[in-house]
């Protein structure tokens, strides 16, 4: 296993420039997920990191080795792609153990190898069988153990789940996170699926437009965006955002409703900000307290409900697991959580404590 | 139905609706059918007719059938087996340098370089030029009046004087064969290229994180991949070269000394020189005999092949 380390990484096709500079330190036995939109570089960032992809600028260090230049055969990774890309005129086993005859390991070493990893992933009766007679979620399997055979310093995983179907994509991720924890190996996993990325990560990296937008846990992100784009990316159903003119003790409402807030800095003052609050910090309230908000649209989930209101002809989602509102009339009360507010300022970016994690928890 | 027919003959329909009744498949397929008949079958009947027939287009009392004789004529002609020698030869050496060079080109071409749009339809272009001006065109080549290429050996020391190789009794087959190569490669750069693209990129990603050199990676995964189209393509090519006889026509007649005569030629010689139609109609049988012979070989084997996966 090994530490990966990132410097000022740059990638461009031509003229056009897609990663503008990365940093990123990944210790040993660390999983880091790689998250953002589509063309957001993510996975580009892995391919190079993988040695797929040349680097137009900037380093990238494998145990405090520059591999720049290295072919990706050279850099002891393992990478699981999202087509799997398993060798289709291969057997199961034949494709788990190519790498170790490529490296003439001992045939009874191989062999060990391959039986700890099948039966690690449950592929023992599909050893002899091609890949074409395996279903989705076996081939995903296959996909794992042929990277696990080989004790690689590090795994590179690119969307792995995403052709799988919503059941078997819940239960794999549950596999990887088990695998990485019994396998203690660093992990680089790039995703769209911002569930994926919370539930598997030590660490996300939140990319956008071949930016790092931010570098933190999980519960970080989710607790402390940095920026606007974190905010709405991280989540499900997104935050909300209320645009405003910041004034001494709150905001104004583009609709000139005024949200009373504890302590506006003083250089924001008349400054456009963005006043953002997630779906389950907005309270329903039965009786009427709170300001009055129209009920469009009930989305019941199972485990809870998601309710599209229009606030001062602003839209808000609202999160609740209390089926009572289900009942509810058209018209209902709402009162944001002073202490679940997150305030940006003019260029998306946070401003201070408005949500302090420790509040929050 | 069954039960109809049981209650005797006044349910039965009149026999004109059953007639039409059971022909109702004939008559949709025999437009098919008779043009199959009549295009395909009946020229190829005729064909194996006049191989037990004597004709000779000189001798007008020819006609007559004379059974096996034909073939009995065949079994002592030292010609004709100079000539399934000559065939065998010609066949396996075009076939093997044409798919040799057609591969490496396939692979040169499968990798993206500026202008390779321009490269991939130039390559093509051997391939559109009629047989018969390529032949004439090689011939021409050889020759030391008007070609460079018997000086350009001679400059390199190959030949000790400027000769024409078409008329050099052991290296004569070279020549066809050289214009042969020429003229086919395009086939297969064009075909394996194609199979080339259709290969997933990637497993070669793939391989190349296992660890997989270029050349490990050609032979685990492109050799594989391109199989079943260089199976199909050489069983094809074989086929067709064996039969071609257009360029030694054009480019030596068989000669020298039937030096180069193929069993193809020899049928054309026999048809068009000598304009004795049944022994050529004999020999072309027993040479389609072979190729289907040959041909159920390697579908055979491709069979056992596939059956392995």
């Amino acid at each position: 296993m090994a530490s990966i380390s990132i410097k000022n990484l740059k990638k461009a096709y031509g003229t056009f420039s897609v990663l503008h500079g990365v940093d990123l330190d990944i210790a040993d036995g660390e999983f880091v997920v790689l998250v953002g939109p589509s063309g957001c570089g993510k996975s580009t960032l892995l391919r190079m990191i993988a040695g797929l992809e040349g680097v137009t600028e900037g380093e990238i260090q494998i145990d405090g080795a520059r591999v720049n230049d290295r072919h990706p055969k050279d850099r002891d990774i393992a990478m699981v792609f999202q087509s799997y890309a398993l060798y289709p005129h291969m057997t199961v086993a034949e494709n788990m153990s190519y790498s170790l005859r490529l490296r003439k390991v001992a045939k009874d070493v191989a062999a060990r190898a391959v039986t700890a990893a099948s039966q690690k992933l449950g592929l023992e009766p599909f050893l002899a069988r091609r890949p074409k007679a395996l279903s989705g979620g076996q081939r995903q399997r296959v996909a794992m153990g042929r990277a696990i055979v080989r004790q690689p310093k590090a795994f590179l995983f690119d969307e792995p789940l995403s052709n799988l179907d919503a059941r078997l994509r819940e239960q794999m991720r549950a596999e990887i996170k088990k695998m990485h924890a019994d396998l203690k190996a660093t992990s680089i996993y790039v995703t769209h699926d911002q569930i994926e990325a919370m539930t598997l990560a030590d660490r996300i990296v939140a990319m956008h437009g071949g930016v790092v937008q931010q570098v933190g846990s999980p519960l970080d992100l989710y607790d402390r965006p940095a920026n606007l784009f974190v905010a709405g990316f991280i989540g499900s159903p997104g935050m909300n955002f209320l645009e405003g003119r910041a004034e001494k003790d709150g905001i104004r409402l583009r609709d000139e409703s005024f949200m009373a807030m504890g302590d506006v800095p003083e250089h924001l003052l008349g400054q456009q900000v963005t006043l953002g609050i997630r779906p389950e910090h907005v309270v329903l309230d039965a009786h009427g307290q709170g300001m009055p908000a129209h009920l469009d649209l009930v989305e019941p989930t199972g485990f809870g409900i998601i309710l599209h209101l229009t606030l001062n002809g602003l839209p808000l989602k609202v999160f609740t697991l209390d089926r009572a509102v289900l009942q509810a009339g058209p018209m209902v009360a709402v009162t944001l959580a002073q202490e679940h507010l997150h305030l940006f300022g003019p260029d998306g970016s946070r401003i201070g404590g408005t949500s302090d994690p420790a509040a929050a928890a | 139905m069954s039960l109809a027919g049981t209650m005797g003959g006044h349910t039965r329909k009149p026999w004109l609706k059953r007639l039409a009744d059971t022909s109702e498949p004939y008559l949709y397929s025999a437009p098919s059918l008779i043009l199959i008949v009549t295009v395909m079958l009946v020229p190829l009947a005729l064909g194996i007719s006049y191989a037990f027939r004597d004709i000779q287009l000189l001798n007008p009392f020819s006609g007559g059938f004379i059974g096996l004789d034909h073939f009995r004529a065949l079994g002592e002609d030292t010609a004709f087996y100079r000539a399934l020698k000559n065939t065998l030869w010609w066949t396996g050496a075009s076939v093997f340098l044409q798919f040799t060079f057609g591969l490496i080109l396939a692979l040169l071409l499968d990798k993206p370089f500026w202008g390779r749009g321009v490269v991939q339809a130039l390559v093509f272009l051997p391939w559109a030029v009629p047989s018969f001006l390529a032949g004439l065109n090689w011939a021409w080549l050889f020759n030391p009046v008007i070609g460079p290429l018997p000086h350009w050996f001679f400059a390199l020391g190959l030949i000790d004087q400027p000769t024409n190789l078409l008329s050099d009794p052991h290296y004569a087959m070279w020549g066809p064969i050289l214009a042969n190569v020429w003229w086919g490669i395009p086939f297969f750069a064009i075909t394996l290229l194609a199979a080339l693209q259709a290969i997933p990129r990637d497993l070669y990603e793939a391989a190349s994180i296992d660890g997989a050199t270029g050349l490990q990676r050609f032979t685990s995964i492109t050799l594989p991949f391109l199989a079943p189209t260089i199976a199909i393509t050489v069983l094809l090519r074989t086929v067709w070269i064996s039969n071609f006889a257009d360029l030694i026509v054009v480019m030596t007649g068989g000669g020298p000394a039937d030096r180069t005569q193929i069993v193809a030629s020899y049928i054309f010689t026999q048809a068009f020189r000598r304009l004795d139609f049944g022994y050529a109609s004999a020999i072309a049988l027993v040479l389609l005999a072979l190729l289907m012979a040959y041909s159920m070989l390697i579908i055979l084997l491709r069979q056992s092949l596939l059956s392995k996966d």
